[in-house]
């Protein structure tokens, strides 16, 4: 079937990457079609994390304005969970509650409507309710995208479909995901009174909280992160494929473990679960980030596989959006040239170091294998809960040094070697 | 053939919560078009497409009805009328019927009219045969299938125990089950199409009538709106040879009135 | 499991978008979309592979553990238009 209008640009999937380059795209003036799967933009979307503000204040200036953010973090808490205890790394910084702030909790399925909105109101065409099944190709080339048994041609295909990425393996940029490169996470939307959670995570209004979980995974390597929303808390685990497997341990189980934790059952107590979503995450680092691009073709967001874990922040969202954008600019300089080859696209990639994503990548491309340590999420989450309950603890029998303390407690888990060689590896990564 | 189809954008009912006091919670709940109305527009299609002519949807609702309308114009419609409802679509039927009438009278002429049976959210099932009253023309309601030949229309009825074959002269009104097809889902070319086709929005007023009029003729009050929940008995029968547990369940079960004679 | 996602939104295809090759499924001793799949998708019904596409999530979780750990029998695609799970929250 023909089509009746030529659109310059078609991006697929309107989540944070894709709707910020059909934004971009459009308030150029380029013709753009934003194809989205779900009936709603953002109805196929979940988040295990946090928005960081800077880099989505760039492309959207104070969009916490108009956007539907659910609150500013302002409390930063890592938690090691022992059997029943835990041990706490907290930053508390009221100063990250004022504009432009650091991170906002949001909800997909608001926040990607409101962001495709903006596409809309820029003059991107948004359809939604389609599946984009394959690309058009040519001799190698991407010329536009089936969905059913229509065709619809374009100077340029943006994907955006999100991290199962089929099209850009469709596209031959990458090949099969390693199960050991790949995590899937899972979330409960717990709903709470929105006083409740000021109360209870100590915030004041419009604030919020976020902890990343360490350990009590039963072996299996991953953690778990819990958020403050207005009115509800998300409450998830992540998990690496290739271990859920090996223990035999399914990933629902590992999320019913923490609910009855004595440090998360408190913070969630009369909550009603109102919805429970999975994502798969791409853990792999800048080793698992395909060829962004092709003739005609580029990748944004997490189906660019773009990610960065630095064990205390996990960037997805904010490189979305800052990645969109990047795209769009190389479309636009493609554009002028009337050159949309590899070679003329290849602007991406520097765009992506001048907003600091690949460099940043790159810098931390030693932790994803700190997660092939076992030790960092079985032995010292536990020796950490252990040698500080011990420490903290008054006993009848005769007090010992805080280093003996340790390496009784190391005893048979980890040797000092290990535990230097860790650290050493923390320091490199980080 | 000239074929109007009415359309409701309804409560999505899979949306409401009941609140622990046993109210449901209609605010914020978001609409979508009724699914049976969508079988009216897949049998107002196929009809189009064997013998060619127009159709035209007509909605009266909020104003976010135009995303409905939207989709009915991407499955097929040429046309579509929208009649803004003041009352953000809490009208009763009474109401709906004199609003859609007006529309279709401005409209002009048509051959048939096709609805849905019933809505998804009230399922009153009342609209189409007020409506064909209104406007004074034959009305055949449950159709399971429908042919349309020269100026007269034929369809099974479906009466639940029997089906009843029924024939009526052009202009009818004829309101459609779910089992008379499955609808379309639109494609891309038939969405990014439909965004170029005509969309008219008429205020009441635009109609010759007004708010007050509909509220005047909107006799039906809800008086109290209360969900039930449904408390589970939570009976496990464990640890048993199967004869006997079976035995139990089915002694609990006629006990409870659930099974018996 | 059916309580959690039964708290979800669906729109459910009369289609599955779920298919699994019998034959190479058969072979497969792993079975690794056993574990993996948060909403138990896939099970196992008197040694046999059951699926049932309508609990599916879409993570993408199950593609990447068949293909890397099974035999690659599941053929995963996205449901058509507008079907599948609608989030609510996200």
């Amino acid at each position: 079937m023909a089509a009746e209008e030529k659109f310059d640009v078609i991006v697929v999937g309107a989540g944070l990457a894709g709707s910020t380059a059909a934004y971009v795209l459009a308030k150029e003036g380029l013709q753009v079609l934003l194809i989205e799967r779900g009936r709603q933009a953002g109805a196929k979307n979940m988040t295990g994390g946090i928005i960081y503000s800077r880099v989505v204040h760039e492309v959207f200036p104070n969009f916490w304005e108009e956007a539907p953010v659910e609150r500013a973090i302002t409390s930063y808490n890592i938690v090691f969970l022992g059997e029943n205890s835990a041990v706490t790394l907290n930053l508390k910084a009221p100063g990250l509650g004022k504009p432009p702030y650091n991170a906002f909790s949001v909800l997909r399925a608001k926040f990607d409507r409101w962001i495709a909105g903006k596409a809309e109101e820029a003059g991107a065409t948004l359809v939604t309710g389609v599946t984009v099944d394959e690309l058009v190709m040519e001799n190698g080339k991407v010329k536009g995208i089936k969905s059913g048994s229509d065709e619809l041609l374009a100077d340029v295909v943006i994907d955006a479909e999100g991290a199962k990425s089929l099209l850009v393996e469709k596209a031959g940029l990458r090949g099969d995901f390693k199960p050991e490169d790949v995590s899937v996470g899972v979330k409960e939307l717990i709903e709470l009174p929105e006083e409740t959670v000021n109360e209870r995570f100590n915030v004041g209004g419009g604030e919020g909280a976020s902890y990343t979980l360490v350990g009590y995974t039963k072996g299996v390597a991953g953690g778990g992160f819990l958020y403050t929303n207005k009115a509800s808390i998300s409450l998830g685990i992540v998990a690496r494929i290739d271990m859920l497997v090996e223990k035999q341990v399914k990933v629902h189980e590992l999320i019913e473990d923490y609910k009855v934790h004595p440090f998360i059952s408190k913070l969630i107590e009369g909550g009603n679960v109102a919805e429970y979503s999975a994502q798969i995450i791409h853990e792999g680092g800048i080793a698992q980030v395909p060829r962004l691009y092709s003739d005609g073709f580029l990748a944004a967001g997490s189906s660019a596989c773009l990610l960065i874990n630095n064990l205390f922040t996990l960037r997805g969202m904010d490189l979305a959006v800052a990645s969109g954008a990047a795209a769009a600019r190389a479309v636009l300089k493609a554009k002028e040239r009337n050159d949309f080859s590899a070679s003329s696209l290849s602007a991406y990639e520097s765009l992506l170091r001048e907003a600091f994503i690949l460099t940043d990548m790159e810098a931390f491309r030693r932790t994803p294998s700190l997660l092939n340590n076992r030790r960092f999420f079985t032995v010292y989450p536990d020796l950490a809960c252990s040698v500080m309950e011990e420490l903290f603890s008054v006993n009848p029998a005769p007090s010992e040094k805080a280093f003996k303390v340790v390496r009784r407690h190391m005893k048979g888990k980890a040797g000092l070697l290990d535990v230097l060689r860790d650290l050493l590896g923390v320091y490199r990564a980080l | 053939m000239e074929i109007i189809v009415c359309a409701k954008y309804a409560l999505d009912v899979a949306e409401i919560k009941i609140d622990p006091s046993g109210k449901p919670l209609l605010d914020g709940v978001p609409r979508r078009v009724s699914d049976i109305d969508k079988n009216a527009m897949e049998a107002a299609v196929n009809i189009k497409e064997k013998q060619g002519g127009t159709i035209k949807v007509v909605c009266f609702g909020p104003a976010s009805a135009k995303e409905g309308l939207k989709e009915l114009l991407a499955m097929g419609a040429d046309e579509a009328y929208l009649v803004e409802d003041p009352s953000g679509g809490m009208l009763d039927t009474a109401a709906t019927v004199e609003a859609l009438a007006a529309a279709i009278q401005k409209i002009g002429s048509f051959d048939l009219i096709l609805c849905g049976e019933a809505t998804t959210d009230g399922y009153t099932g009342q609209v189409g045969p007020r409506l064909a009253g209104k406007l004074g023309i034959p009305q055949i309601t449950y159709a399971r299938n429908l042919n349309v030949e020269g100026n007269s229309v034929t369809a099974e009825r479906d009466l639940e125990d029997a089906y009843e074959t029924v024939k009526a002269p052009t202009p009818v009104l004829v309101s459609v089950t779910r089992e008379i097809n499955v609808p379309r889902i639109p494609s891309l070319m038939a969405i990014l199409k439909a965004s170029k086709k005509p969309m008219t929005i008429w205020k009441l007023e635009d109609l010759g009538l007004s708010k007050e009029k509909l509220e005047q003729v909107s006799t039906l009050q809800t008086v109290d709106l209360q969900g039930f929940a449904v408390e589970r008995k939570r009976v496990v029968i464990k640890d048993k040879p199967v004869e006997e547990a079976v035995q139990e369940l089915v002694s609990y079960l006629m006990k409870e009135k659930a099974l018996g004679v | 499991m059916d309580k959690r996602l039964g708290l979800n939104k669906y729109e459910i295809d009369s289609e599955s978008h779920i298919e699994v090759d019998k034959e190479l499924c058969e072979k497969c001793e792993a079975k690794p979309c056993l574990f993996v799949c948060p909403a138990e998708v896939y099970k196992l019904e008197d040694g046999k592979l059951v699926y049932s596409y309508e609990d599916c999530l879409e993570c993408g979780t199950c593609i990447i553990a068949c293909k890397g750990m099974g035999r690659g029998a599941v053929n995963w695609r996205n449901p058509r238009g507008g079907f599948g799970i609608v989030y609510r929250y996200g």
